[in-house]
Parts: structure tokens; sequence; C-alpha cells
């Protein structure tokens, strides 16, 4: 099947009007496949960092959210080991009116508001709601070793 | 290459009226002016040098705060006439306030030595006949019997500065003398003149540019009149030129990363990028009728027009900021550092230039719907069929049968449970109207796609391959 207007009026738009810190570039042979980086924000634990992510656009989007996932290494109470995140916007509260590039800014935002009591990583979240400071610690040794 | 010379071959190569021209910095007589104050002042043995190393002073003296009673060997002050100065500026058009610059020296009242330790002996001797000259003081002076300078008490009876910003601070135990110049005074009040003769030319450029913009408007809202048959291909072509224009950002960015008012070099660029894409991509000639083409010419006229106000207003600006800081250079007074406020440049060019783009928006562009206001926000092309839901959010109607079919009940916009009870009564007759009038060709291609999705629907996939056209 032809990739709906929607998806090439959505990727021409991220190519010619990035946002700042965030980039996204489809597969030229699945333009449904992207390739993500997303730079840490300032003033947070993964300040300097530059994340890879992937994201694919299911057959059905944008019925259904966009499935994304962290490649690089990252410690955050809400995202786990094999780079899952976890985000209301990506699952119930998905809304077909939403974007990649309204996601991803909220991926970006994620990153400067850590949510323990909310957690997809439990030991994480653990460690980060007994001693925030170690975790920011190590949040940022890790940012420091993989998001380079 | 001096900038007096580069200033003034740039008034005679850019094609400016000669309104403008004649409205423009006289960046050589202000030089003049400054030359003669030059004169003045060495005249009285204020060398650049010598008032240069009591500037240094004062600016010490200005960090240090703290240190209230510091001797302040010499103060110059560009008071403005008392008045709502600020107000003035704000409104552009009322004439600025007259400056008077003045020259203030200290000298103690019980030796009538200057205060200052760094004036040369030549220097210190003419101030100090100066302030013979201007006469005894009127001030009477007490002095308390632990007499330290604090204590010191003073009463001013007259030749007091006037109050206001401008105020030299009262001290104790001291006479104000006033060195006589007119230079000074003759440079900012015609720097200040022609300040306020380029805001009168902004505004009467601003009201020129509003009567053109208005014309250009109708005429094109009659070239693209729907309601004629014959000019559909015309407004389609009109979209796209304006559709180029808009991305083309030539006096703002319109993107994330550049949403700020371009300078006349950048804006220059894009225009002419702008310019260079509706030529290559045929839209010029696609206009054909003589009376297409001249209102293309207008519009590109209106654009050069607001281009070239921009760097008029920038290389005045260039020039004010030149001449004062010569007029620090050579006098050593201090004024650019010390009275940025008061001399601000009028924000000439970037008003002008935003004003006009947003009349060109209302006016002119405004007559030509784009697509993108009118596209669906699921599938992002054009709403058609449209169907408002309860909620008030209007969705194509192919977008909203996914939408039920998949069981996603509420409005992707607001979340309202407005989706699952909405059928072809709730489609917008009047927005259906509209779209088809204005987009005929969109209209078209889009339910052909539905037709062929319904298809799909029905059918599945294969009805897809059948409909191909290889
Ligand atoms: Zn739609
Ligand atoms: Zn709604």
């Amino acid at each position: 099947m032809s990739l709906p207007k929607r998806i090439i009026k959505e990727t021409e738009r991220l190519m010619a009007d990035p946002v700042p810190g965030i980039s996204a570039v489809p597969h030229e042979d699945n333009l449904r496949y992207f390739d993500v980086t997303i730079e840490g924000p300032s003033q947070s634990p993964y300040e300097k960092g530059i994340f890879q992510l992937e994201l694919f656009l299911p057959d059905d989007y944008p019925m259904t959210p966009p499935k994304i996932r962290f490649l690089t290494k990252i410690y955050h109470p809400n995202i786990d080991r094999l780079g899952r995140i976890c985000l209301d916007v990506l699952k119930s509260n998905w809304s077909p009116a939403l974007q990649i590039r309204t996601i991803l800014l909220s991926i970006q935002a994620l990153l400067g508001a850590p949510n323990p009591d909310d957690p997809l990583a439990n030991d994480v979240a653990q460690d980060w709601k007994k001693d925030e400071k170690g975790a920011i610690e190590t949040a940022r040794q890790w940012t420091q070793q993989y998001a380079k | 290459m001096k900038f007096g010379h580069v200033f003034k071959e740039t008034l005679k190569n850019e094609g400016f009226p000669p309104a403008w021209v004649e409205s423009a910095i006289s960046y050589s007589q202000l030089k003049k002016c400054i030359n003669r104050l030059t004169t003045e002042l060495a005249a009285v043995g204020l060398t650049p040098t010598t008032l240069g190393a009591l500037l240094k002073h004062v600016e010490d003296y200005n960090a240090a705060t703290a240190v209230e009673d510091e001797p302040r060997p010499f103060e110059y002050i560009l008071s403005e006439q008392p008045g709502p100065g600020s107000d003035a500026l704000a409104h552009g058009r009322a004439a600025r306030k007259p400056f008077h610059p003045k020259l203030l020296f200290h000298v103690s009242e019980a030796t009538g030595e200057l205060l200052s330790a760094t004036l040369d002996e030549d220097t210190r001797k003419k101030l100090q006949m100066l302030a013979v000259e201007s006469g005894i003081s009127d001030r009477r002076v007490f002095e308390e019997p632990d007499a330290d300078r604090k204590s010191l008490a003073c009463h001013e009876t007259t030749h007091v500065p006037r109050p206001g910003n401008g105020a030299p601070r009262q001290r104790p135990g001291c006479r104000t003398v006033e060195i006589p110049l007119t230079s000074d005074s003759e440079f900012f009040a015609k720097l200040a003149a022609e300040l306020s003769g380029l805001e009168a030319l902004q505004a009467r450029e601003r009201r020129d540019m509003h009567t053109q913009i208005e014309a250009l408007g109708k005429q094109v809202a009659k070239l693209t009149d729907p309601d004629h048959r014959s000019n559909r291909k015309i407004l389609a072509v009109w979209r796209q030129i304006f559709q180029a224009y808009v991305e083309s950002g030539i006096f703002f960015g319109t993107t994330e990363q550049d949403h700020t008012a371009h300078d006349a070099d950048k804006a220059t660029v894009r225009f002419h990028e702008f310019a260079n894409k509706i030529a290559s991509t045929g839209l010029v000639d696609k206009l054909k009728k003589p009376e297409n083409v001249r209102a293309l010419n207008t519009f590109m006229n209106i654009n050069r027009e607001i281009l070239q106000g921009l760097r008029f207003g920038e290389i005045n600006r260039m020039a004010m900021m030149k001449i004062l800081k010569k007029f620090d250079k050579q006098t050593a007074l201090g004024v650019k550092a010390s009275f940025p406020a008061k001399i601000e440049y009028p924000e000439f060019s970037e008003h002008l230039a935003k004003a006009v783009c947003a009349e060109v928006n209302t006016q002119i562009l405004a007559h030509v719907p784009q697509i993108d206001d009118y596209s669906c926000p699921m599938c992002m092309d054009l709403k058609w069929r449209p169907v408002k839901l309860r909620c008030g959010h209007t969705f194509c109607i192919r977008c909203l049968i996914v939408m039920q079919n998949e069981k996603q009940h509420k409005c992707p916009l607001c979340r309202e449970p407005t989706v699952v009870d909405a059928n072809s009564d709730n489609l917008d007759l009047a927005l259906a109207e509209f779209l088809k009038k204005w987009f005929p060709d969109e209209v078209k291609a889009k339910q052909k796609y539905n037709e062929r999705m319904a298809g799909i629907d029905e059918y599945g996939e294969v009805y897809d391959g059948k409909c191909m056209v290889m």
C-alpha cells in the first residue's frame, strides 16, 4: 500500500522545520521506520547526552500510536532496560491528532522530568525514591558513558 | 574605507527615493560639529587625553556606588526638557525634546581647588580661571566642628541644576562650574531633529504602503474570484505563489530554528530565493493574462520597498552609532556608554517591515485561502467531506468512518465522546460549498481517494490492485 499523505506531510515537516534538539530521519527502504536522536535537556542529568531511538509507524497509524524505544542505554525510572518508554500519550492517552514531533517533544520533556511514582523500570524508580541524589548521579554517569 | 564614505555611496547607489536620502542622518555635518566641539574643549585645556583620564575616574566612581561621597571630578549631562519623554518616543511622531548637554566641574568651596587629582597643571589652571570668571559661589558653607568631609553641609540657593534624572548630585562644600560649550548642543539638536525626521518619514511611508497594499488586495480578490469559472486555473497559480511566499519566510523566520525578524541582507537573499522559485517552477509563466502579471509585479515591488526601508533604516542606525562613537572618541565625554536610553535609535525599519508584512497578510494573502487552513487533523489532507462533531471539531468523513470502525469514540482534538454518534447529518454543508468553490481540484482528488478507500473497505486490498493504472 502506498504511504498515506499524512506520513508524507509529517516527514516533510520534520525535515524542513526540525525541532531543536531532535532529529528524525526515515529509512530509505522503509519510510515508516525512523532513526531518531534526542539531545538530553539542559539542567537535567541527561544534559549533553545524545540518545538514539527507533520509531515505527504501524499500518493503522494514526489510529494507533507510533512504536518507539530507546536504543541508547539510559538510567531513567520511566524507561526500562529494553528502552521501552512509560508515557501516557504513547498508550492510553494517544490521540490521532498527535504527531511524531509532538511525541518526540513529550519524550524530551520526560528526560527533563523523571517520574518515579509512575515507573516502568521498577528497580530504577526505587533507587530514585530512596536516594534521588545518588540516582541522578548514576543517570549522569550513564549519560557520559553511553549517550555519546 | 571610512564609514562616512561608505554611507554616502550607499545613499547614492541603492536607489533610495530622493526624499529618503534627504532625511538621512547628515553624517558629515555632525562630524564637523564634533570638530568644532573638540576645538572648544581644547581651548579650556580639555584635550581628549585629559578628558579620557577624567572619564575613567568617573567610571570608577560610578562602579563604586558604595562610596557615596567620593569626589567626582566632572559630569557630562544630557538632560532633556522636563516632560513625558518616553511617551513622546512611544508615539513616534511626536517631536523629540531637544537635548541640553552640560559639562559640569566641581571646585572645592573652601579652597577653590578642583576636585580632581588627575588633571595636569595647565588644565587645572585654565579650569580654575573659568571657575573664578563664573563668579563667586551662591552657596553658603557651614563647617561642622569635627570637620571631616562627610559632615560638611552645603545649602544651595541658586544655580541649582534642574531636577530630574540628569541633575548632578548635590555635593557638600563644593561649587558647580559649567564649561561654556555650544557645539555639543548643536550636535544633539541636529541629531534629535534628524531622528524626528526619520520617524515622520516612516509614518508617511507606512501610509503610502497601506494605500498600495489595499489596492493590490482588491485587485487580487477580483483576479481570483472563484465565482467566475474562468478564474479557476489562475486561482490555483496565485495560491501556489502565495504559498511559496509564506514558505520563503522573507522578513521573518517561520521555522522552529528561525523565528526572528531578518535583517536586510538575509531578507534580500530570501526574497531572491522566492523570486527564483516562482520563476523556475513556471508559476510566473502560468499567469499569462497581463493584469495578472501586473498584479504580481506590484506585489514584488511592495516587497522590494519593504526591503529598501529595512536597508535604509539599518544604514541610518549604523550612521548614528558611528557618529556617537566618534563623538566619544574625539571628546572623551562618554555619551554613548553613559546615556544610551536617551539617544536610542527609533525602531525605524523593523517596525515598518513588521506593520507592512502584517498588512500584506491580511489584505492580500487572505484573499486566497490556503489548503493548510482547511486540512483534516487526522489525514492532513483537505477536509472533504467535512463533518462537524458536537464538540465543534471538524474532520473529513473518511477519517470519521475509520475512527468509528476502530471503535475510537473520542474526538482526537478534545477527547469528548463525540465521534461515536456522528453521522452524515453532521455534514458541514456551508464549509463543503466553500471548499468546492475555492479548492475544486483538491476536492476532486480527495473524492477519488475516498471512493477508492471505501472500495478497499468493502472488497479488501485486491480492489486497490484492480484500480491501479499501470
Ligand atoms: Zn481526514
Ligand atoms: Zn472535539
